[in-house]
């Protein structure tokens, strides 16, 4: 709770600071910066009480442990992964192509989505109009002027039809995403409620979006009040939803580089041998861990004639709860 | 009797003693709606040096499930019906915290996905009460899915719904088999027929055919 | 000029195998197919029900046949992975020709040449050196209706007395015995009577691996609380769970079986009352054992003499009992004489016609059982007549509205066959559904053979090792891409569905044959329009013949799951259970007893070979692997032959589990990985056969024949083995490689 307030402090701080005192802020976009800080609360809230489980803390004390220790190589490699799983995540191509592009699509229209808007609400950037000629613009970060573009010009296309652009590559995803449940009997099996409403958002807020450049563009602006509305309100309940729904996986997946920050420090480090087998499984590292974390969480997998059942590696448990099995059926072996 | 079991809910049973390791159910499994292309049970031999004796396991389905309680990512979910299913794909952050802690040594690190995959029962079937792949194909039936009725008509022993180890006690959705009731004990040790501590018979006080 | 166009190696990189892994489009293509079509499995003699998926006019993949009474939804690894057989990167989809300046060894042509030179080719052979000099191999893979037309089509269309399938090295042991004995080649019983056994022998079948779904049979019945006797050379996977196990030496199981007889004599476990009513000449069958003791059993046989007394007892004194027998006891050149050493345990037991009652052969191929009644073996017109009974001749002859002596008589048997290409006395070949070049033994025999011929024309739907020697190359189609009937190891008459139509330009095997047939001057006897007019002519071929299908129709096969033979009329149930009420199909009405006494095999081990050999199968391959070694996860899952050895006989070898060994026969040598295992006796060593070339189990094998069935000895070899090496794994590590990822 009081990590959450705090962030929102910080960010009404920030806003006020980069917005000149509020000279740049944008009052239109009220709605959404209030929407903006409950999503700040809410995720560094739902964030602070992940970390307080045992086992997440205890992972993320040994991610941080082994980047400090790993130095400068960690640091290249911790930037490597966040190529490769965060920007690029090819991970999820070896789950599934399309589920890749899918995810690719909505991924990079969410994070031009972000960086369009999330600097508009703070008052962190915004465009005045150079001299009298109403097609050019400059853009200022707070209150530095920046460049200055011709609206009518490729550059200017881009940057007022950002957010379409988007929508557009959100929405793509989104359908490929639904085809794939609308397809695959496997994936409407394990479908849970929380995996549509996603979508179902995703998809409200891009077109409502899109609708506003429709009604500008080709519609005269007709509807253009009834649609910032319902707009602002599609938005403002996605960024509700985003701490407590699906995406909230957004601010969790970070830790997978942590992971494996920590299982590279595992594997360099002496590595536990299977009380039946002797074959090594795990790092001693990650398996005293668990060991920790077992007890804290309600289990004592110790053996009567000492040591642990997770000293056995998992394919000697296997066996051995085979052969126990059998020997109470019959005695076969 | 587990807590999670209806009267006339169908139920998964492995006997373990009764496998031919064959692996239709691990060809099988990759069949599933839910994980096509991927095998989630596990099959090996226990010693073929000694025996052909095979070890199938499937998820247990834990009451209590050991991986979603040690996962950081808090991406392992029990559905209502008891089914553990797989690490949600958003969430799971490959950390392996699960294979390491599973008592039964279930859950598999898929490397390539930065993603733990397990049996989930063939939830795409199950659901829609039709037998899981594994336990249609089964030829020795070492994997079986029906009612308790059913089962008592046509096997003999008691369903096992508890295993020890050590001090902890694990209740699961899916059954074992034994002879007389009561808790599986892992350490319960191995006992064998008298015949298959020497097949051949070459250990047997002197007869005809042993000279050889 | 059928030697390789091109190094085997060339001829592989071009038409595989190749291991299919994927269905079409991939694993996540999704599921939503247009059709299922319910059918068989084509991997074995059980023909279990399953269901393919189809989308796209593609079979994408499976779903269990709860409905099916025999399986009920039950397959082995073979069965799952079946599907991947189609839209197969090595299917052949356009007739070939041998080419060796071809970069590929063969050249693509038309139907019109293919046929056309087929033709020509059959003729000028024909007229220069006789009818006979033309010879068909077939096999029991082929539905009842491709079998039925095979003999027709030799007998008629190309005239040859030599025509002879596969079969011959699957069961014929067990069929000739079967009709010595009882009077029909069937299995005794439904296999809803092993539940009812109260113990259940297997002898020489590893059920586990080459019947899989056979053990739940077994294990309902042990359920019940029937006890289980086990008769191999090795521990196999079922035989672990057994209450005796009789690990007896290769080549010696009619030492055993006499050895119980002559127990269940000697203390007196006989039916008196059913031998007296329902069988002959068991006086003599007595005599034949009396000297075989189970002392006497135990030196020949490597067995205490105290476990074979238990399995008498076991046997004598159960009131109702099964014995399962297979190719261990009959690839052997006593075969016959195995399988009748096993009848008269049954016979002497009174083990016959009764629930829960039998002894029957466990079928192996896919059509086994039907295949071997439908007149495609040498000696053998439809309904299991016989090619030289005066009276069968006629009605067949009256049924294919031919003249009798149209009809040749009787030809070579396969091996005979292989021999007579070998001796240059047959000159051109038609092959279909059989691969001699792997599952023939002494392959480098059959290889030199098969280069000797003048002409050689195969139906296939990959390009098989034996096919690599062909002149022409008939694209044919797949099991699911026709329709028909097969005979289970029942006697169970199934319905197999089409799924899909053949691809590219491959057609139908029994549209090939009749085509052939009208080029060959002979279209006038195979009028057929579809599949289903064949099985009508079959149903009238075999109607009165102790295979009768007179009264099986294809409507009362899919409404009825089944129906057994014999089944004289469209009123008769079909018939179950064979013998009931003790009335066997000899000519007296009575089962006969055969003396017995055991003899050595062909080869015995000595100084120079001190180590017998013997083959099988595992459960991931099918026969030859044409199919099966194309299917990526069934050969992850055995990827190669291995070795199997005790550990006794590993140390004074010198050999670590996983080094490689040579193994040398008076025929041939093999390389491959040693598996050392408990589990095999320790005089003896195991190899899979399922392998071409240098992988071949069969190099070391002999061409020895049994004198009456004409099956190899498959199962009996002298060998030397010696260590080359460590090798690239041990057996535990190969098993964990289907595992996926480990932890």
């Amino acid at each position: 709770m009081r990590n959450g307030l705090l962030a929102v402090g910080v960010a009404l701080a920030l806003g006020w600071l980069g917005s000149g005192g509020l000279r740049w802020f944008d009052a239109a976009l009220a709605g959404y910066l209030l929407g903006t800080l409950f999503a700040i609360f809410g995720t560094v809230y739902r964030y602070s009480v992940w970390l307080r489980r045992p086992p997440t803390a205890r992972l993320s004390r040994r991610g941080w442990e082994a980047l400090r220790r790993g130095g400068w190589p960690a640091v290249k490699q911790l930037l490597g992964l966040g190529v490769s799983n965060l920007a690029a995540q090819t991970f999820i191509r070896e789950r599934s192509s399309s589920r890749w592009v899918a995810h690719q699509l909505v991924f990079w229209g969410c994070v031009i989505a972000a960086a369009i808007t999330f600097p508009l609400t703070f008052g962190w950037l915004h465009f005045e109009s150079v001299g009298d000629d109403a097609t050019r613009y400059r853009a200022f970060v707070g209150p530095l002027a920046t460049i200055a573009f011709d609206a009518r010009g490729a550059f200017g296309w881009l940057v007022f039809h950002g957010l379409d652009v988007a929508a557009i590559l959100v929405l793509g995803g989104v359908f490929l995403f639904l085809g794939r449940r609308v397809r695959d009997p496997g994936a409407i099996a394990v479908e849970r409620s929380t995996d549509f409403l996603a979508l179902a958002g995703l998809f409200a807020v891009s077109v409502t979006g899109l609708m506003l450049t429709v009604s500008t563009l080709w519609m005269g602006g007709r509807f253009y009040t009834f649609l910032t509305t319902t707009h602002a309100l599609t938005v403002i309940l996605g960024l509700m939803y985003l701490p407590f729904g699906k995406l909230f996986h957004v601010f969790q997946r970070p830790a997978n580089l942590g992971v494996q920050l920590y299982r590279a420090a595992g594997d360099a480090g002496p590595q536990q041998q299977c009380s039946e087998c002797a074959a090594p499984f795990a790092s001693v590292l990650q398996m005293g861990d668990l060991k920790d974390v077992l007890p804290q969480v309600g289990f004592d997998y110790a053996l009567p004639a000492g040591g642990s059942w997770q000293d056995v590696c998992p394919a000697c448990r296997r066996r051995v709860i085979t052969q126990a099995q059998a020997g109470r059926v019959g005695g076969f072996r | 009797m587990s807590p999670l079991a209806r009267r006339d809910e169908k139920v998964f049973v492995i006997d373990q003693s009764r496998c031919i390791g064959c692996k239709a159910c691990v060809q099988a499994c990759a069949e599933c709606g839910t994980h096509r292309g991927h095998s989630m049970i596990h099959l090996e031999f226990a010693d073929r040096g000694a025996s052909t004796q095979t070890v199938p396991m499937v998820c247990m389905h834990c009451a209590d499930p050991t991986c979603a309680e040690v996962c950081p990512a808090d991406a392992i979910k029990q559905n209502e019906d008891g089914i553990v299913q797989s690490a949600l794909k958003p969430r799971c952050i490959a950390c392996a915290s699960c294979v390491l802690a599973c008592p039964f040594g279930v859950p598999k690190l898929m490397v390539e996905m930065n993603q733990m995959m397990k049996c989930d029962m063939c939830y795409d079937r199950t659901s829609l009460d039709l037998a899981p792949m594994c336990a249609s194909v089964c030829p020795s039936q070492a994997l079986w899915f029906g009612t308790r009725e059913e089962f008592a008509d046509a096997r003999p022993g008691v369903l096992i719904d508890e295993f020890l180890f050590g001090r902890q006690s694990v209740r699961t959705k899916v059954l074992t088999v034994a002879r007389e009731d009561g808790p599986l004990d892992v350490a319960s040790g191995r006992t064998a027929r008298a015949w298959q501590d020497d097949p051949f018979g070459l250990e047997e006080s002197a007869w005809p055919g042993n000279a050889r | 000029m059928a030697t390789l166009p091109l190094a085997e190696e060339e001829l592989v990189a071009r038409f595989g195998p190749h291991l299919n892994r994927q269905p079409p489009g991939g694993w996540n293509a999704g599921l939503d197919i247009d059709r299922e079509v319910p059918t068989h499995c084509c991997f074995c003699g059980q023909q279990c029900g399953i269901v393919l998926k189809v989308k796209d006019e593609r079979v994408v993949g499976f779903e269990p046949r709860y409905d099916f009474p025999f399986n009920e939804g039950k397959l082995c690894p073979k069965g799952v992975k079946r599907y991947l057989q189609g839209s197969h990167p090595d299917r052949l989809l356009a007739p070939l020709e041998r080419d060796p300046a071809d970069p590929a060894g063969f050249r693509q042509i038309s139907w019109e040449t293919a046929l056309e030179r087929t033709a020509a080719e059959i003729r000028r052979i024909q007229a220069a050196y006789g009818p006979n000099a033309f010879a068909m191999l077939s096999g029991v893979s082929l539905t009842n209706e491709k079998s039925y037309l095979v003999g027709k089509f030799a007998r008629l269309a190309l005239g040859t007395a030599n025509l002879d399938y596969n079969g011959r090295l699957c069961m014929v042991s067990a069929g000739a015995a079967n009709k010595k004995a009882l009077g029909i080649d069937r299995a005794s019983n439904p296999w809803s009577d092993i539940r009812l056994a109260d113990v259940v022998f297997i002898a020489g079948a590893n059920v586990a691996e080459c019947a899989p779904i056979t053990t739940s049979y077994v294990w309902q019945a042990r359920d019940r609380g029937a006890k289980l006797i086990v008769a191999d050379p090795r521990v196999t996977p079922l035989a672990r769970t057994a209450d005796v196990f009789l690990g007896l030496r290769p080549g010696t199981d009619s030492a055993l079986m006499g050895a119980i007889l002559n127990v269940l004599i000697a203390r007196d476990w006989l039916d008196h009352a059913f031998i007296a009513a329902h069988t002959e000449d068991f006086e003599e069958a007595a005599r034949a054992v009396a000297d075989h003791t189970p002392q006497w059993a135990a030196g020949v046989c490597g067995v205490p003499a105290a476990r074979i007394e238990q399995a008498a007892e076991l046997w004598g004194t159960s009131r109702t009992g099964m014995l399962l027998h297979a190719r261990g006891i009959e690839h052997h050149t006593k075969g016959v004489e195995n399988v009748l050493s096993c009848i008269n345990l049954g016979l002497a037991t009174g083990k016959y016609g009764k629930p829960g009652c039998g002894v029957t052969t466990i079928t192996g191929q896919g059509n086994g059982q039907g295949g071997r009644e439908q007149g495609h073996k040498c000696d053998q017109l439809p309904g299991n007549r016989d090619i030289t009974n005066p009276e069968h001749r006629a009605h067949v002859a009256s049924v294919w509205g031919c003249d009798e002596s149209e009809i040749p008589g009787k030809g070579l048997t396969a091996q005979e066959i292989v021999n007579a290409i070998h001796a240059g006395e047959i000159k051109g070949l038609l092959s279909i559904c059989f691969n001699p070049a792997v599952s023939l033994p002494d392959t480098s025999f059959t290889a030199a053979a098969l280069d000797k011929l003048e002409f050689y024309a195969v139906i296939e739907f990959f390009l098989s090792e034996t096919a690599q020697h062909a002149d022409v190359v008939l694209p044919g189609s797949l099991h699911e891409e026709d329709e028909g009937t097969s005979t289970t190891v029942e006697g169970r008459v199934v319905k197999i569905n089409a799924a899909i139509k053949p691809p590219g330009e491959a057609r139908l095997d029994w549209q090939i044959l009749v085509d052939l047939a009208h080029r060959l001057g002979r279209g006038q006897y195979f009028p057929y329009g579809s599949t289903e007019e064949i099985f009508t002519e079959l149903r009238r071929a075999s109607h009165g013949g102790t295979a009768d299908y007179g009264g099986i129709t294809w409507q009362r096969v899919v409404d009825e799951q089944g129906v057994f033979w014999p089944c004289p009329s469209e009123g008769h149930p079909g018939t179950e259970r064979l013998y009931e009420g003790g009335r066997f199909y000899t000519p007296s009405g009575r089962a006969k007893f055969h003396p017995v006494r055991w003899r050595p095999p062909a080869e015995e081990i000595d100084d120079a070979y001190p180590i017998w050999l013997t083959t099988g199968r595992v459960v991931s391959q099918y026969l030859s692997g044409t199919q099966t070694r194309r299917i990526g996860p069934l050969v992850e899952q055995y990827p190669e032959p291995l070795c199997e050895m005790h550990p006794q006989l590993a140390a004074r070898l010198g050999v670590a589990d996983g080094d490689l060994v040579r193994v040398r026969s008076r025929r041939g040598e093999i390389t491959l990985p040693a598996a050392v295992v408990a589990t095999i006796r320790p005089d003896t060593v195991f190899i899979p056969y399922h392998w071409p070339g240098r992988q071949a189990a069969n190099q070391l094998t002999q061409r020895a024949l049994d004198p009456i069935s004409k099956i190899p000895e498959y199962k009996v070899s002298a060998v030397a083995i010696e260590r080359l090496g460590p090798g690239r794994g041990t057996t535990d590590a190969r098993d964990m490689s289907l595992e996926g990822t480990p932890a």
